[in-house]
């Protein structure tokens, strides 16, 4: 028994490791159940406290408190992110693709477009869609072939060419940029659950959104430009009025007739206070002010975000906050405490100072004196003398710089600036500078994409696919499994283990790395489970051969897998190969079938010459009877 | 249980018949590949597509008449999934030119029936999209509602407090949508999965698969040549185009033909040609493998001895896995759901061929050259 300890301590290790890995998933489903119950209490509560929202709000209040409920409950985060992940066909949703119009985004740059500009700028927009060429490129040659000089729409009169075509390019590569952050913004704000944004080549997006239920959602994404705003941030003093005026209505709104204070064991007087203090100050407890800090600055933890947003939306609340001022949060969150981020919030003047449209231009850059992140803006001259105007007015006062209803930065004014170039100060540190760069950019330059691909599975495909995946898979077990047994009697009963063994390795892997699993992936599976019992048909024949020959069963085991390795190994290799080149050239649903199609042809070899190998040679020690069929 | 077991049968004897039978179907598939064609999906044509499920039972032959003349062009519909379902393509990726004001025509009437008297006006306009100003912001909700429930997508064009403008895309599937709903009030439908894909990613998918393919088979080339001789390599990639050539034979053929059977080449009906590649070099290794083995064993035997040896005792190995794998895509065929039948469909038939040209096609072919080299093969 000695020497097959380490296999099959190894063999054990492996299955044990599987099922750790698998564990997230299971948990998952079934916190689903519990969440959506508890979802389901909290849509009937909402119905009857707030009964005039509209379905827009409803539904983004309902998948908020999911948030929370999520945020709440570390054990419920930690399933959620080491679960499997499935692919856009198995949970719904949408995969878009989008692309620069680089054509429109010239066409907007420009300085003085005339008609044959626009002319010779739509040939070549349709010459670089038959040809696989950059629009800037064919454009500069028409230009050159009209005689007509780069610098006549773009650049300055002393850049050259080259210099134009580089940086028109440069332009192109920050739309890009720009549009993911506004699309980013969005997403953020409409609370899609694990969106990716992900940039490709020099020109695309590409945008995945699961769980999309109504296709309404994911249009706001696409629509609309960014709208850049310059807004007043009222002082700490006026805040606070405002600030008590809500947590009054607020602790008013939400005592129960019922409401005594419970006078038990003094033991329990800390949770109690802070209790008391949540019912006395139900908006103070979870709109933390810092008591130092000389602004009236609210954080809020990410999973108390709903609750707030809720309580704002009770006319009640409304009424008794000022018609001229709103409370607008961060984008980014401020800190992180115990996993959760906080969120900075703010009061603002409803109405904007001026919008994104007077931004000439914007650079993040390091101050040569403070060696500090900063950014420099530049407005054109409308803008410059509004804007001299507004800082003269406001000195020592913040401004917020807001991108569709987010804060990015809120610089306090220090002097009047009457030429339209601003600095921007107090910049935490470059990235943040970088992003604010973008942002301003964002407001005041267009980024305009097309979706060039896109591809919406609803929910009830995804669900259909599922089930219809997950009983292929067992119909598909269930038949070779009976087969192999039908034909190879007992040692078929040890590859049906070793089957059985190397889903659940495939399984295990793909929860490891969270892979992701599509319905080709399924298939792959699928396709594995038939072609897994090869390595064990082959050894099975050749030991059957050797039987034959006379050879012993000890000795029949060692030759039959000896002699069966290289078939085993050079058909597998081949089949690896495709594999892999499945996975460079397919994209989402075709890579989960080369992904689980490579990871089952590693993890059946595993079953095949180890697993069954230690069950052979372990009977055929112990003497026992192995029966071939 | 044992099937197969020492047969000792002529395969290389008989290879003429084979060569008869190889010859017959590849002709048909080539001839029907010509005439008839083979259908692309719009992941390589480019174009739309939207799947939708009824509450009842529809007949196609109606959909197609409320859908053919909507200035769309060619609209294809099928079913989808039993008789609730359809699928409706177009070629066009976004609504042409001319048709562009009747559709917003169409978006205004209705506006128009359910709120009489609110004014709206056009502020901006995109190939893909319509935004509309309203002066009474209230009905904005129930205005976007509205259109929601006709068929189009309509949103807020701003989160703000003030705002008072909606924008509604239009596109080919809201505007199939529509004439849908207008035209078939009393069954409602859902969209199961819409598809929209621009020519240029069509055109894209289409090198990447070529590129993919070529790939795939000058990588089994030098890893084949590399482990066996190149002349064994040969007859595998024969064997390749072989089974490929004639499952494409077979969707030009059956395109079409069986109803509920999409026949067309989508991105994972080329996952599944890939595939069968893997699989069916598999089967030709293992049978190389042992002609191998047996030329090193037996160095002075015939090399056509060799080879009927090499294939008889590898029949029990190759008719199971055949079988195993052929059992399990079978299942997938009938339980894996519409979106992976085209898929099953092609594993299915290559299997079948791929063990075939395993046993008729790559072993003569072998033999073929060695003869006319007048060289016989050492290991």
């Amino acid at each position: 028994m000695k020497e097959f300890r380490f296999r099959i301590i190894l063999i054990l290790g492996a299955v044990a490791l599987s099922l750790y890995l698998l564990y997230p998933t299971y948990a998952d489903s079934q916190n689903t159940k519990l969440i959506n119950s508890k979802l389901e209490q909290f849509r009937d509560s909402l119905r009857t406290t707030n009964p005039e929202l509209s379905e827009d709000r409803f539904e983004r209040l309902v998948s908020m408190r999911e948030d929370e409920i999520y945020a709440s409950n570390p054990d419920f985060r930690d399933a959620r992110e080491k679960r499997i992940k499935l692919g856009l066909d198995l949970q719904g949703g949408m995969y878009l693709v989008m692309e620069v119009n680089t054509a429109k985004l010239l066409e907007k740059l420009a300085k003085d477009p005339d008609q044959k500009f626009l002319e010779i700028l739509n040939e070549a927009e349709q010459q670089a869609k038959i040809e696989e060429v950059n629009v800037v490129s064919i454009l500069a040659q028409k230009l050159q072939q009209n005689n007509i000089r780069l610098s006549r729409y773009f650049g300055s009169i002393r850049q050259d060419d080259s210099e134009i075509i580089s940086s028109l390019e440069d332009q192109e590569s920050d739309a890009v940029t720009r549009a993911i952050e506004i699309i980013r913004n969005r997403v953020d704000q409409y609370g899609v659950s694990e969106p990716s944004i992900q940039r490709q080549g020099a020109r695309r997006i590409i945008v995945e959104l699961p769980g999309i239920s109504k296709e309404e959602d994911a249009k706001r994404l696409l629509q609309g430009s960014a709208l850049l705003e310059f807004k007043i941030v009222r002082e700490a003093d006026f805040t606070i009025q405002v600030m008590n005026a809500v947590d009054n209505k607020l602790a008013e709104l939400l005592k129960s007739p019922s409401d005594t204070v419970n006078v038990g064991d003094t033991t329990a007087v800390e949770d109690m206070t802070e209790e008391q203090f949540a019912r006395e100050h139900p908006f103070f407890s979870i709109a933390m002010i810092n008591p130092q800090s000389p602004f009236a600055d609210a954080f809020v933890r990410q999973s108390d975000r709903p609750k707030l947003e809720a309580y704002f939306a009770r006319p009640e609340i409304q009424n008794v906050i000022p018609d001229n001022v709103l409370f607008a949060f961060w984008a980014k969150p401020e800190a992180t405490q115990d996993g959760e981020e906080i969120y900075r919030m703010i009061l603002v003047n409803k109405k904007a100072e001026l919008t994104g449209g007077v931004i000439v231009d914007a650079q993040s850059n390091i101050d040569p004196q403070t060696s500090a992140p900063i950014v420099n803006m530049q407005m054109n001259s409308e803008g410059a003398r509004e804007w001299a105007r507004i800082t003269g007015a406001n000195i020592d006062k913040r401004c917020a710089i807001i991108l569709d209803g987010v804060v990015y930065s809120a610089p306090t004014i220090r002097n009047k600036i009457p030429s339209g170039n601003s600095v921007i100060e107090g910049i935490g540190d470059l990235t943040e500078a970088k992003l604010l760069e973008i942002v301003l950019k964002a407001g005041a330059l267009p980024a305009p994409v097309d979706i060039i691909e896109e591809r919406t599975v609803g929910p009830s495909l995804g669900q259909d696919s599922i089930n219809q995946g997950f009983n292929s898979t067992l119909i598909g077990l269930f038949l070779v499994a009976i087969f192999m047994i039908f034909y190879y009697s007992k040692t078929g009963v040890i590859a049906d283990i070793a089957l059985f063994f190397t889903v659940l390795f495939i399984m295990g892997i793909l929860a490891g790395f969270s892979a992701t699993l599509t319905l080709p992936g399924i298939a792959g599976i699928i396709l594995t489970i038939g072609m897994a019992v090869d390595a064990n048909v082959i050894i099975y024949e050749r030991i059957r051969e050797e039987l034959s020959t006379g050879k012993t069963i000890r000795a029949a085991i060692q030759s039959g897998y000896s002699n069966s390795y290289s078939a085993i190994f050079d058909s597998n290799i081949t089949t690896f190969f495709t594999g892999v080149i499945l996975y460079q050239f397919g994209s989402g649903p075709v890579q989960g079938f080369a992904l689980t199609l490579m990871i089952g042809i590693a993890c059946s070899l595993f079953a095949a010459l180890v697993v069954t190998r230690v069950v052979l040679d372990m009977m055929a020690a112990k003497g026992m009877k192995v029966n071939i069929g | 249980m044992r099937i197969f077991q020492n047969t000792n049968f002529d395969f290389l004897g008989k290879r003429k018949i084979a060569y008869i039978f190889s010859g017959l179907f590849l002709s048909i598939g080539l001839l029907s590949l010509l005439f008839r064609g083979i259908e692309f999906g719009i992941d390589f044509k480019g174009g739309s597509e939207i799947a939708l499920e009824f509450e009842k039972p529809i007949q196609i032959s109606e959909i197609r008449d409320y859908l053919s003349d909507l200035g769309l062009g060619n609209v294809e519909v099928k079913t989808f999934g039993g008789e609730t379902g359809i699928l409706v393509r177009s070629e066009l990726q976004e609504i042409p030119a001319e048709l562009f004001p009747k559709v917003i025509e169409t978006l205004e009437q209705i506006i128009n029936k359910n709120y009489p008297d609110a004014s709206f006006n056009l502020v901006d306009s995109t190939k893909a999209s319509v935004t509309y100003q309203v002066s009474e912001k209230e009905k904005l909700e129930s205005i976007i509602r509205t259109l929601f429930q006709n068929g189009f997508q309509a949103t807020k064009f701003s989160q703000e407090e003030d705002n008072d403008k909606f924008i509604v895309r239009v596109g080919i599937s809201d505007w199939i949508q529509e004439n849908l709903l207008a035209n078939m009030p009393d069954n409602k439908f859902q969209v199961l999965k819409e598809d929209n894909v621009g020519p240029k990613i069509g055109k894209e998918l289409k090198r990447d698969a070529v590129v993919a393919v070529l790939l795939a088979l000058v990588v089994i080339l030098v890893y084949l040549g590399f482990r066996f001789k190149f002349v064994f390599a040969l007859g595998a990639v024969a064997a390749l185009f072989h089974d490929v050539l004639i499952t494409l034979g077979v969707f030009s053929i059956l395109y079409n033909v069986i109803p509920g059977l999409n026949l067309e080449i989508s991105i994972s009906v080329v996952a599944a040609f890939l595939t069968l590649v893997g699989y069916s070099i598999n089967d030709t290794v293992i049978v190389f493998d042992r002609i191998r083995e047996n030329i090193k064993i037996h160095k002075t035997a015939p090399l056509e001895d060799n080879i009927n040896k090499a294939i008889n005792k590898t029949i029990p190995r190759t008719i199971i896995t055949s079988l195993t794998t052929l059992v399990v895509v079978t299942v997938l065929l009938f339980f894996g759901g519409e979106v992976l039948r085209a898929f099953a469909f092609t594993l299915f038939f290559g299997i079948l061929i791929g063990t075939y040209s395993s046993m008729f096609v790559a072993s003569p072919f072998v033999l073929e050259y060695a003869k006319r080299i007048k060289k016989g093969i050492q290991f």
